[in-house]
């Protein structure tokens, strides 16, 4: 059993260190005008964000598994999010509706997540 | 622990002598996360934020109490550990599988709270935190072995 407890040693809490993803270019064609056009925040409802926070008991894969679970988010986001939890000390998860965003930080804290919701400012 | 069998709708684990014996020990030390561990905001911008800490508080609480319940089931329900030579087979559904390792997580984390949040493994280990950190290993073994067997699954 020593040597399943070595393992869970590199395993456990967040000590993986993994590789963000890329950041992707833009590619604009000739004779094609880009715009990017900002909805206005002010006519829209506010909304909250599900933030999960960075702590360094529960396992990285633990993690990962969770987001899927409660998100339905295939395997690479997921562990997206969770590096950035990793390396940032936080992920915005998702910006929802006060009653989506609360549903969600119950069903993170079901899993004993360190998560909350925050106002988006 | 290792997987034996997984088909669709479950997963059958061998479990060692040791492994028979440590984890209902675990198990029965659930609920571990004290209560006020759940914090829902961490700002003061929410509206009604104590409204929404009241409503977490009471969804914790009345599934801290439903999980209880349930762990009082798989330790008493002889179908779901098959003693064999080799110790015990302990045969879950998925969905059994996935809540299990949140109350595995549960031990896991509170003992991790008992002993005093540490962001590296306890320096010494004393007559005071051994049996915490003991705990809190062991409850992540056995985690492990469950995600690594859903793994196996999706």
């Amino acid at each position: 059993m020593d040597s399943k407890f070595r393992l869970l040693d590199k395993r456990g809490g967040f000590f993986y260190v993994g590789a963000m993803a890329e950041t992707a270019t833009p590619q604009i064609q000739p004779g094609i005008v880009q715009t990017t056009e900002d909805k206005p925040k002010s006519g829209l409802e506010p909304g909250y964000l599900v933030i999960c926070w960075n702590d360094p008991v529960n396992f990285m894969d633990y993690v990962t598994h969770v987001f899927q679970a409660v998100f339905g988010w295939p395997r690479k986001k997921a562990e997206f999010h969770m590096l950035q939890v990793h390396e940032q000390g936080k992920s915005v998860l998702t910006r929802e509706s006060l009653e989506k965003a609360e549903h969600y930080v119950h069903q993170l804290q079901k899993y004993t997540l360190h998560a909350t919701m925050e106002r988006d400012e | 622990m290792k997987l034996v069998r997984a088909t669709n709708s479950r997963l059958v684990f061998e479990l060692g002598h040791r492994e028979q014996r440590s984890l209902p020990q675990i198990l029965k030390l659930y609920p571990c996360v004290p209560p006020a561990h759940h914090v829902f905001s961490k700002s003061d911008r929410l509206p009604d934020r104590e409204g929404n800490q009241q409503l977490l508080d009471e969804a914790m609480a009345e599934q801290r109490a439903e999980n209880k319940k349930q762990v009082q089931a798989l330790l008493t329900d002889p179908r779901k550990f098959e003693h064999t030579e080799a110790g015990a087979r302990l045969s879950l559904s998925l969905a059994e599988v996935e809540w299990l390792m949140q109350v595995l997580n549960d031990i896991r984390v509170g003992s991790w709270v008992i002993l005093g949040s540490p962001d590296q493994k306890p320096a010494e280990l004393t007559s005071a935190n051994a049996a915490h950190f003991l705990t809190m290993e062991m409850a992540g073994y056995f985690q492990m072995q469950l995600l690594e067997a859903l793994g196996g699954e999706t």
